[in-house]
């Protein structure tokens, strides 16, 4: 039983298959680089700005108290959206920039933008962003004439800053210069790093805020680059660096990602806890419960630069979210999801989405970089195994059909330190579920990858779409008021977090499905455009819908051609 | 919240004795491409469509080809218990009989945000029965019967099978033994050799039209002594070798009628149960890979306007596949080889093991991922595709429990490689028995939907090429020209948002733009 090769004739076995199925041209249309231009009386498009009405169309489900049952309704609420369109120059400042991740980031960004390959031992490798949303992945837009689905590059919906183009810089309690650093890492090939050295030898850390409390004993040793003075001291240099990174650059805008090691959750006082006020002066008087990502956090929104939580302590405080509030910058959190919580919060959604019922989780991890070692520590720790725990929550509470009010899986979630591995993670899963009649359905996965090639795209979308979500402002269309920047806490962007933060009252969405269709549809609303729907009504009917004519739309109003670019 | 059933009040529904009505705007973007200015221009489009279900349940009946066969037994078995309430024991105590793995019966989904009745504060999201939608056939309330090639009683069959649990099997046992299979149709050609010596009951002759005559009586008469409305024909039988399409033989309706007449050599026994089962008014769905529906058959669906469903369950490994690679592509990860490695011990994987018959799976698992690649320009190069590699062993040894290996190897970050190997282990055929069930239930419901556009004089029904089941399948078969969905996050959806579209609410948009707002009332401070 020898198979001869499926490519080989898969396309005469198809059209034999199914005559119905066989065309002889692709239905896919997928390109490259066309933006995206939106043509409709309901979008405008300015020098500076597109402006788009929405229609945002919901469920509404509210309870009849008299009739004891609930009640579903469509509910529609009309939004003008209005995004710059001017893309600024942007700097990109890594907490942990000599970290695996920030070099990684850092010599990828470099190697892109100088166009550099090397040899690698099958033949001669580009640089290239795989692995990265904005740089790598598409979105269906729609339908073309001959009904064929028409695919681009998510960032040409909107204009997006190029990474390419991302100003670098950043901290670090290693006093190691960028080339030393991407040696220590071991991630990149060393004809690579040959290549990039002359680049990077340059790029030198600031000295990070650095509390040995809030970190394991064993990274102690490599902090020889650390900022002196208190946490008010400390706060102020750091913002000083900030200041002085952009008017050197002549950045208009700058994200901070803390990519960082995991510290220990801080446990400041109440007030602090949750007011900025008395989170400012707990800086100033020194609290020992101050983290230094918190400090961070605190500089980066005071000096107007979106902030991403990339570890899984509680640096967004109640009280840095109230600030980030006040100053209307936009805060993300927490912990990258990259890896084998990213799977899981793939498998799960899928098995519960069959109508399996999923009853036990051992998820084991073994790794050798410095983010393991520290992780050794018991209380650094904690806060990654709580970000891991929660990430089937909301999938379980989905479906009462399956679990009881309570109810919850077996979980057990190992991390264990491996130095010869280095930055290659493996991560082995099992999960065993109720399948039919009392089976059992058993999944056990391997996953193999360098941890930082995982994550080193998502710092740079999630600056990149930080940015973008700063460009955009909203307002109710039909009471017509002063645009409002989104809540700071960017929970769209949630795609990217192992433990989403969301505004007061948002339920955390941790299925990936749904957090890529939520950031999906958000990108079409800003250019006006129809969540995706996947009906494809079209092709349900019998009949075949009649061309289009130009400019058609449901909406009151003339069509109206666009002003081209 | 979830919740086990909500009603309906809005202005855009209504609900009388006999249907539910919804008014629905249904947005889509059309696109064209602008040469000179390198633009793609995106025309946002609405039309209001007016969905209309019929509310009227009929008593329904299932007809399975290949009824004693794995599948057959174990859908007529948990039936059974379900409507009986059968418990049995097992080493960890009771077990209680239940629909888990089915779509319809027990998966959930959002249809909305509860808000108090006079306030725009959106509480907690609502989930409900994906059933409680609309109403839909319960399968305890199905009807199974069938034909078989081999004459073992449904006892006997599920005893060979070696699926259920013991003390259910014995407890089974009353029920099942006087249900016995119709013969069947049996032409050793399009299945393995190995097959024959199964085949003890089988319609007799070599007579393809007499064949046809007697399977449309099996089902007038099917219909007719069980009392039902409504029959739905599913094969879940041998997987066959493909049947040429030829000229003059089955590309026409009329041609593939002349052809079963003159009992030509390619008409396939599946070919013919499809035949007879749209001749008698019933949707007939192909739960194995060949190509049943040669063009001959969808023309004869068409003009008698019936549903066609298929091909190919899609219940363990190529359903996994479907989610895994949508995963890596739509997070711009490059899958640059696929190697899928299975075994099993049931009778499938006896007849699969035949080279022509082996063909017929691998030809339907290998297109599973051809959409999503098609969708990235970034990654992949028009005409490329990963390296693809479908392996399938029988070994006797593992019964009806199916193994599946996987290696997904993909390019990531800067020449990074990522490695996913999985192994899944479950009873073959309780991975398919639920999909069985749920394909039934929303064929059914299917035949209750017309659809009306703003302005069009009548309602129409579905195309007969039945695509809103591609979830349920491998290879799914859209009608002519329209892309084939094979990303199981898609196919989903448009379940989930057609069954909401007929009770007006809008498709799920997971935005949740009602918290996205900032709170007013603070000022800078600074």
């Amino acid at each position: 039983m020898r198979p001869s090769g499926p490519a080989d004739d898969r396309a005469t076995a198809s059209a034999a298959a199914t005559a119905t199925t066989a065309a002889s041209e692709s239905p896919f249309r997928s390109f490259r680089a066309w933006p995206v231009r939106v043509q409709s009386p309901r979008v405008r498009y300015t020098d500076r700005h597109v402006e788009a009405q929405y229609e945002y169309r919901t469920a509404r489900v509210t309870p009849d108290l008299q009739r004891q049952v609930l009640e579903a309704r469509e509910h529609t609420l009309s939004y003008t959206f209005r995004t710059e369109l001017r893309v600024p120059r942007l700097g990109l400042l890594q907490v942990g920039w000599g970290g695996n991740n920030g070099s990684t980031v850092t010599a990828a960004v470099v190697a892109n933008r100088e166009r550099l390959s090397w040899a690698a031992r099958g033949g001669p490798q580009a640089a290239n962003y795989y692995g990265s949303l904005t740089q790598a992945a598409t979105v269906h837009v729609g339908s073309d004439a001959a009904g064929r689905d028409v695919y681009v590059p998510l960032s040409s919906l909107l204009p997006m800053v190029h990474p390419n183009d991302l100003v670098l810089g950043g901290w670090d309690v290693s006093s190691l210069n960028l080339a030393d650093a991407l040696e220590r890492a071991q991630v990149l090939e060393p004809d690579l790093r040959r290549q990039l050295r002359p680049l990077l030898q340059d790029m030198r850390p600031w000295p990070g805020a650095f509390d040995r409390s809030f970190i394991a004993s064993n990274q102690w040793p490599r902090a020889d680059n650390v900022l002196a003075g208190g946490k008010g001291e400390q706060l102020r240099a750091l913002r000083g660096h900030i200041q002085q990174f952009k008017r050197e650059h002549a950045l208009e805008r700058a994200v901070v990602v803390w990519t960082g090691n995991s510290e220990r959750y801080s446990s400041l006082p109440p007030e602090a806890h949750q007011r900025a006020p008395a989170l400012l002066a707990a800086i100033d008087a020194d609290h020992a419960e101050v983290s230094p990502s918190t400090l961070y956090a605190v500089a980066a929104v005071l000096e107007h630069c979106p902030f991403v939580n990339g570890s899984p302590q509680n640096t967004l405080l109640p009280s840095v979210v109230e600030l980030a509030r006040q100053h209307h910058v936009p805060v993300l959190g927490d912990d990258f999801k990259s890896g084998q919580t990213r799977l899981k919060s793939v498998l799960v959604d899928y098995l519960l989405e069959c109508g399996f019922k999923v009853r036990a989780m051992v998820t084991y991890n073994h790794l050798g970089n410095n983010d393991m070692y520290q992780l050794t520590d018991r209380v650094m720790w904690q806060p990654k195994s709580s970000s891991k725990s929660r990430v089937i929550d909301d999938l379980v509470a989905s479906n009462g059909l399956l679990y009881g009010p309570h109810e919850q899986p077996d979980h057990a979630v190992v991390v264990q330190y491996v130095p010869y591995l280095g930055d290659s993670k493996r991560d082995v899963s099992e999960y065993t579920s109720e399948a039919f009649m009392g089976a059992h359905y058993t999944s056990v996965m391997h996953n193999e990858c360098l941890d930082s090639m995982l994550c080193a795209p998502l710092i740079i979308d999630t600056a990149i779409l930080c940015e973008l979500f700063t460009r955009v402002s909203f307002r109710r269309t039909d009471a017509p008021g002063d645009y409002e920047p989104l809540h700071p806490v960017l929970s769209v962007l949630g795609f990217f977090m192992k433990s989403p933060q969301v505004p007061p009252g948002e339920p955390v969405v941790n299925a990936l499905r749904r957090q890529r269709a939520c950031l999906e549809n958000m990108l079409r609303a800003l250019v006006g455009l129809p969540p995706e729907s996947h009906l494809r009504l079209e092709s349900k009917c019998r009949v075949e819908a009649p061309p289009s004519s130009d400019g058609e739309s449901g909406a009151a109003g003339a069509a109206r051609p666009v002003a081209a670019e | 919240m979830f919740t086990e059933s909500v009603t309906l009040d809005a202005p855009n529904v209504r609900v009388t004795d006999d249907a539910i009505e919804a008014d629905y705007l249904y947005e889509t973007t059309r696109v064209t491409l602008d040469e000179v200015s390198g633009a793609a221009v995106a025309r946002p489009h609405c039309e209001r469509y007016t969905f209309r279900t019929e509310r009227q349940l009929p008593r329904l009946g299932l007809m399975l080809v290949g009824w004693g066969g794995n599948n057959g037994s174990t859908v007529t078995g948990a039936v059974i218990a379900n409507r009986e309430g059968i418990t049995w024991r097992t080493k960890e105590g009771i077990r209680r009989p239940n629909y888990v793995g089915s779509l319809t019966q027990s998966a959930t989904v959002r249809l909305g945000s509860l808000c108090a009745p006079d306030s725009d504060t959106h509480e907690e999201d609502v989930y409900v029965p994906l059933s409680s939608l609309l109403p839909m056939v319960h399968p305890n309330d199905l009807e199974i019967g069938g034909w078989d090639i081999s004459s073992a009683d449904l006892a006997e069959a599920m005893a060979r099978a070696q699926v259920l649990d013991y003390d259910l099997q014995r407890q089974l046992r009353p029920h099942m033994a006087r249900l016995r299979p119709l013969p069947s149709v049996f032409y050793p050609d399009f299945v393995a050799a190995n097959q024959s010596a199964r085949a003890d009951n089988l319609l007799p002759g070599d007579d393809k039209q007499a064949h046809l005559e007697r399977l449309r009586a099996d089902i007038a008469e099917f219909r007719r002594a069980r009392g039902v409305d409504k029959v739905i024909v599913l094969w879940t039988a041998n997987t066959e070798r493909f049947a040429e399409v030829l000229e003059g033989v089955n590309d026409t309706a009329e041609n593939l009628l002349a052809a079963i007449r003159g009992s030509h050599p390619e008409v396939s026994p599946s070919t013919l149960f499809a035949v007879a089962s749209i001749l008698e008014g019933c949707s007939f769905i192909n739960g194995s890979p060949q190509n049943t529906f040669v063009p001959g058959v969808v023309e004869l669906a068409v003009q008698h306007d019936v549903f066609l469903g298929g091909d190919d369950f899609k219940s363990g490994q190529t359903k996994f596949k479907s989610v895994l690679v949508d995963f890596l592509i739509g997070a711009g990860i490059k899958p640059l080889s696929i190697a899928s490695y299975n075994h099993l011990g049931n009778n499938d994987g006896k007849n699969l093991s035949a080279p022509s018959q082996f063909r017929s799976k691998e030809i339907s698992k290998s297109s599973v991922v051809d959409d999503m690649v098609a969708s990235n320009g970034i990654l992949y190069q028009p005409g490329e595709r990963p390296d693809h590699l479908v392996v399938i062993k029988y070994m006797p040894a593992v019964g009806d429990s199916k193994r599946a290996l996987d290696e997904y190897e993909s390019e990531i970050f800067m020449g990074g490689r990522n490695t996913i190997v999985v192994h899944q282990t479950c009873e073959d055929s309780l991975l398919a028995a639920p999909l069985i069930l749920d394909l039934a239930i929303l064929t059914e419901l299917a035949q209750r939907i017309s659809l009306r556009r703003d302005g069009d004089a009548q309602y129409e029904r579905f195309h007969p090429v039945l695509s809103l089941l591609s979830y349920l399948l491998k290879a799914p078969m859209v009608p002519h020209g329209t892309p084939v969905v094979n990303a199981l996050s898609r196919q989903r959806a448009c379940i989930e948002n057609i069954l909401r579209a007929c009770v007006g609410l809008p498709p799920e948009n997971d935005m949740r733009l009602e918290h996205k707002r900032n709170p007013r009332g603070h000022q800078k401070s600074l």
